[in-house]
């Protein structure tokens, strides 16, 4: 039996408050398994518990009670994090520091160096698509840019877990798009994935399963799909459909003794004629 | 818990590095470092801010700054001034040899001149009191700044200056170039002058005729005009017989 | 239990190149500060005071030269040192690149470490650079002096001129100096390590900075407060216990101000350089492991 690639159990997180008598509880009782090759998303609102979760996880804060596992390493370990990569939110890195020199200072604390560091970092620009801004300052990036920065520096060692706190949040449709392509490529590649968000839709096009916080409480956790799906429901879409046809189907159902709930024609999502509008006209 | 046991390692790393740090005053008094104690009489002579300045290393600075400031006094021959200002000079730094040549050479030779001219003192009784005063207060700092530099020739020979200028004490001043002389790096003058001193001392002729043959004896660098006639002089005096003498001329 | 670690070399507990990179990225940091404008003001401070004393004697000159550039350096480097690493850790942890390292396989004794060798480095070179300018300006100066003696005395006895150009070199290079500089940069070190020890529990470098600036004038009366409560000359327990608190826990920095002395001609022992050398070693390395141990306590 393999290990799991992330593994937390019992995990309790108390924030005592200074000058305070009470303190916060962050995370409750969480028990939580990302299997290898998953793409999992820990969702819930602001201040639920999820980046306090992956901070315990990478071993940066520690638990009052309960522990947490890399590939069946204790996070308290240094050595756990060498099969992991981690995106933080809204990263800043060393401004003064070009995208080039930025993967390569990453890359070195990792221990990699001379040619396969250097191979490894041609490789990276190109697969986040900053080959052109490779030379450019930290400072001048856009905060896609600096997403995208920030991924290919926890890819750098070539983990086999990426760990990504809101790895779309601030960032424009396009720019959110090119990192949803990006973690649908690693997931293809077999990197297990493990990312917190707020944001929903975009977690509902990612994710394999998903884990759901609330008040520092696991309140729901399973297969996306099992989920979101109603049981007793069934939904048709249709293309070049004449009315004769609908009316038809229509009638069919009217016979059995099932309802029809509702009909209506199928939209586009904003978000689709955001990017369709946006990529007609290229940016000059 | 961490911060309690981070103060206890302190304390107890404190109580490791306090011999050492004692020992390291030990240390600088004995090759006079740190020549000066912190106290208050110190803080009321510089004020709140020389004081800190001269706390937080900035003491040389200060000891600067107060000695251009006495050397502005000088040239308006404000010589109380003069004085207050270098006493707190030397006080900050006494080790320099400067500070405490250049305190004693205002207050014995220019402040001791000053007043012996002083028009607005027409008793020459309180003139010549005063110029002694003056005398003293150099010879003083000459003192304090040899018990601060005991090791180096140059107040020695100063001190010996002063005594053989100002007091015309001879016998005092053979004795300090004579201790300049057996200090190193002292110039090669200072055994000669310390020679011819007691050449002038009633009593002391035959020990001063034999320091003058040896020095001429030495060397013929030595066998300078003062140091013939001295030798010359104290022949006579002591009636050293004809083939002891020295040729009249040098060779 | 254990699983292979993908393309990676085995992880190693500690690790040169990571604290060489973490150094490095640490001195480009503090060079893009513009810390070395620091730098542009000693050296002109250096050359007006050299212009301002002009009318002096030369030994009255040289060592108000060395005075000011010694007392200057030694201020600077003690700024530089404090002011550099009191923004290190706070800022890291406020743009959250700390978490960035961190979540490597870096230790956080490493990442300091890194840290520390960047500040003493920075320290190095900038002593390094104002010496050069301070021995550039006394030679200079000294040159001056030396030519305008020789056409002073162009008659005068060769044995008298001879002696005038030894007592112009004498007052202006001592070559006890070195060790002066060497232990300025000691202080500093110190200094340096004491501000990362003091901002691993510190929320922002403001507050790092105040406490240090106490720390300094403080430790500059160490050793007054240490031979009073010594000596049982204080008065009452509170005084006393007051007194022995400041002794135990607060560094001599006076011990490190040894070339006042030296300016004033004072020569200085290789007893006293080794142990005052030694002392600030073993100070610098204390404060660095207590960073260490608090920063490891510490929730980021």
């Amino acid at each position: 039996m393999t290990d799991p690639a992330i593994a937390v159990r019992g995990l309790t997180k108390i924030f005592p408050v200074p000058l305070h008598r009470q303190s916060i509880v962050a995370v409750r009782d969480l028990d939580l398994r990302v299997e290898p090759g998953e793409v999992y998303g820990l969702l819930g609102p602001n201040g639920s518990g999820k980046s306090t979760t992956l901070k315990i996880i990478l071993g940066l804060v520690s638990p009052t009670r309960g522990c947490t596992e890399i590939f069946g390493r204790d996070s308290r370990l240094v050595k756990s994090r060498e099969a992991v990569g981690f995106l933080p939110e809204n990263p800043y890195f060393y401004k003064y520091l070009s995208g080039e020199e930025t993967l390569r200072f990453f890359g070195r604390l990792c221990g990699l160096g001379g040619v396969q560091l250097k191979n490894r970092i041609d490789e990276l620009l190109e697969l986040v698509g900053l080959t052109k801004a490779r030379k450019r300052r930290l400072g001048t990036y856009s905060k896609g840019m600096l997403q995208r920065i920030g991924l290919a520096q926890a890819l750098i060692h070539e983990p086999k877990l990426v760990v990504l706190d809101e790895p779309t949040a601030g960032v424009d449709p396009a720019g959110s798009r090119e990192i949803r392509d990006l973690i649908v490529d690693l997931k293809r590649r077999g990197i297990t994935v493990l990312l917190s968000s707020h944001l929903l839709a975009q977690a509902q096009e990612m994710c394999d399963r998903v884990g759901i916080l609330a008040d520092g409480v696991l309140v729901r956790e399973g297969r996306l799909q099992e989920l979101i799906a109603i049981e007793n429901q069934t939904e048709l879409v249709l293309a070049d459909a004449s009315s004769q046809l609908v009316e038809e189907i229509e009638s069919l159902i009217n016979r059995s003794n099932a309802k029809l709930i509702e009909r209506r024609k199928s939209t586009t999502t904003l978000e689709r004629l955001f990017l369709d509008a946006t990529t007609e006209r290229p940016k000059s | 818990m961490r911060v309690l046991l981070v103060l206890l390692i302190l304390i107890v790393l404190g109580a490791i590095k306090l011999p050492i740090e004692r020992d390291l005053a030990v240390i600088h008094r004995q090759e006079h470092f740190r020549g000066v104690e912190f106290n208050l009489d110190l803080r009321e002579k510089l004020g709140q801010l020389g004081f800190i300045a001269a706390l937080s290393g900035f003491r040389a600075i200060v000891a600067d700054a107060l000695f251009i400031q006495a050397h502005v006094a000088w040239e308006r021959t404000e010589w109380s001034r003069v004085l207050l200002l270098f006493r707190h000079v030397t006080t900050l730094q006494p080790r320099s040899i400067l500070f405490w040549d250049m305190a004693a050479w205002h207050m014995a030779w220019n402040a001791s001149v000053a007043a012996m001219n002083d028009r607005a003192q027409p008793r020459l009784a309180l003139r010549v009191k005063a110029q002694r005063e003056y005398f003293a207060l150099g010879k003083d700092f000459l003192e304090r700044g040899i018990k601060n530099n005991p090791d180096r020739p140059q107040l020695y020979e100063t001190l010996a200056r002063l005594y053989r200028e100002k007091y015309k004490d001879h016998e005092r001043a053979s004795e300090f170039f004579g201790k300049a002389a057996a200090l190193p790096g002292a110039p090669r003058y200072n055994r000669r002058f310390s020679a011819y001193e007691l050449s002038y001392c009633e009593g002391r002729e035959r020990e001063a005729y034999d320091r003058l043959r040896q020095l001429y004896n030495e060397s013929e660098k030595e066998r300078l005009p003062t140091l013939i006639t001295r030798l010359k002089f104290l022949e006579n005096k002591l009636g050293i017989p004809q083939d002891e003498r020295i040729p009249d001329r040098a060779p | 239990m254990s699983s292979d670690t993908g393309a990676l070399a085995r992880h190693r507990a500690f690790s040169f190149s990571r604290v060489y990179a973490i150094t490095i990225n640490t001195l480009t940091e503090l060079t893009r500060l513009k810390v070395f404008y620091f730098l542009l003001i000693f050296a002109l401070l250096l050359i007006g005071s050299s212009i301002f004393m002009a009318q002096l004697t030369f030994q009255q000159e040289f060592q108000i030269l060395k005075d000011v550039s010694l007392g200057a350096m030694s201020i600077f480097t003690s700024l530089l040192a404090i002011v550099a690493t009191a923004r290190l850790i706070p800022q890291d942890i406020e743009d959250r690149t700390v978490y960035t390292i961190l979540a490597k396989p870096v230790p956080r004794f490493e990442y300091l470490l890194g840290k520390i060798a960047g500040v003493l480095l920075l320290l190095a070179i900038s002593t390094l650079i104002m010496s050069s300018v301070f021995l550039a300006v006394l030679y200079t100066r000294e040159q001056t002096v030396l030519h305008e003696t020789v056409r002073q005395m162009s008659k005068a006895p060769r044995e008298q001129v001879d002696d005038a150009l030894r007592a112009v070199r004498s007052s202006a290079l001592n070559i006890d100096l070195f060790p002066g500089i060497t232990v300025i940069y000691l202080k500093a070190c110190l200094l340096a390590a004491l501000t990362l020890f003091v901002s691993t529990f510190a929320t922002t470098s403001i507050f790092t900075i105040v406490v240090m600036t106490f720390i300094y004038f403080i430790g500059h009366l160490q050793a007054t407060a240490r031979e009073y409560w010594l000596q049982g000359h204080s008065s009452g327990w509170i005084t006393h216990g007051f007194l022995a608190v400041v002794a135990l826990i607060f560094p001599d920095l006076q011990a490190f101000n040894l070339v006042d002395d030296i300016v004033a001609g004072a020569a200085i022992s290789l007893g006293l350089f080794a142990k005052t050398a030694v002392l600030g070693i073993f100070y610098t390395t204390i404060y660095t492991l207590l960073a260490v141990f608090v920063f490891y306590g510490k929730e980021l």
